[in-house]
């Protein structure tokens, strides 16, 4: 069983027919209001119709063209977010490279810093003759000399003048 | 922390304390030569070979005997002792150690006289030859190296 509401919107639609047409048209209390109003929503139903339709595009290319830039925007900002991200914290290879340039840089300076140093460091490792002194009244004419033997390097301590004794002073 | 932080750190720890622990235990070779021209030569004592090309080549000699020596090892830096042979005698005073080396005193001593004394820094690295009195033909050293 339809009810009042279903059976106004087929009549409105024009779905009505036959005796359920007649039916329905006696049980309206004014025909002509009811006539009147049916057509005022067929008139809003066509311009509803023909104002909602998709107009076509007088400049398709352009708005297609829009589109395509704003796609690939989109897809490239989750890149762009990861390389921020990325670019926030240092990367085990990033900290490598930076660490052997340091330790390239240190390596460096050293060198050169000890290449200057080594003339002076050379001497300080080796031996060093502080002072020397015989008995003067046992060897007055005593004399020291100082040589450095750089192949071994060996230090000599080279006496002259001290008191000559026997072979027999070479035994063990 | 991570294990290769870790292992780097005890690494050079152990290597600190290994060469730390090194450096307390050296010996100095000191010896009393007699160095002299003959026909049929010895061969060198081994303590000398590191620096026999120096000793023959400087001093002209081509025998080196040892008729003393003494191998003290140094723990304070502040030991003394003795190389004898039967006439002379070598004393060795360390009186501290320094990164280079040592600092010693050294008394070269004909029985009881004095004949040389000499304050010197022996490097670890350098041997110090000293040349003694002239004994019959040949000649006195004495030598003291780092082992």
């Amino acid at each position: 069983m339809k009810t009042f509401e279903e059976k106004w919107t087929a009549w409105v639609d024009g779905q009505l027919s036959g005796r359920e047409l007649s039916e329905f048209e006696a049980s309206l209390p004014d025909k002509a209001a009811a006539e009147g109003e049916r057509a005022g929503a067929l008139k809003l139903g066509e311009l509803l119709k023909r104002e909602l339709s998709a107009r076509t595009l007088t400049n398709e290319e352009f708005f297609s063209h829009q589109l395509r830039e704003s796609v690939a925007r989109l897809r490239e900002t989750p890149a762009g977010q990861a390389r921020e991200t990325r670019s926030i914290w240092w990367t085990i290879p990033r900290l490598l490279w930076t660490g052997g340039a340091s330790l390239a840089v240190f390596l460096v300076f050293t060198v050169l810093v000890m290449r200057e140093k080594n003339p002076a460091e050379e001497s300080q490792y080796l031996t060093q003759i502080l002072n020397a002194r015989v008995d003067p009244v046992v060897s007055p004419n005593a004399t020291f000399s100082i040589f450095k033997v750089k192949q071994d390097r060996v230090t000599v301590l080279w006496t002259e003048g001290l008191q000559s004794l026997p072979a027999d002073y070479a035994a063990k | 922390m991570g294990r290769f932080p870790a292992f780097l750190i005890s690494f050079i720890a152990l290597t600190i304390g290994a060469t730390s622990a090194l450096r307390g235990a050296e010996t100095v070779w000191s010896g009393l030569v007699i160095a002299e021209n003959v026909a049929q030569p010895q061969p060198i004592p081994p303590e000398l070979t590191r620096i026999e090309g120096s000793l023959k080549k400087f001093f002209g000699y081509n025998q080196f005997e040892v008729i003393g020596q003494s191998q003290k090892t140094l723990k304070t830096g502040q030991e003394d002792w003795l190389a004898t042979s039967k006439f002379f005698g070598l004393h060795v005073d360390a009186r501290g150690e320094t990164e280079a080396g040592y600092v010693l005193n050294l008394k070269l001593y004909k029985e009881k006289e004095l004949l040389l004394e000499t304050d010197t820094k022996l490097s670890k690295r350098s041997p110090l030859v000293i040349k003694g009195p002239q004994v019959g033909g040949g000649q006195l050293l004495l030598v003291l190296v780092v082992q």
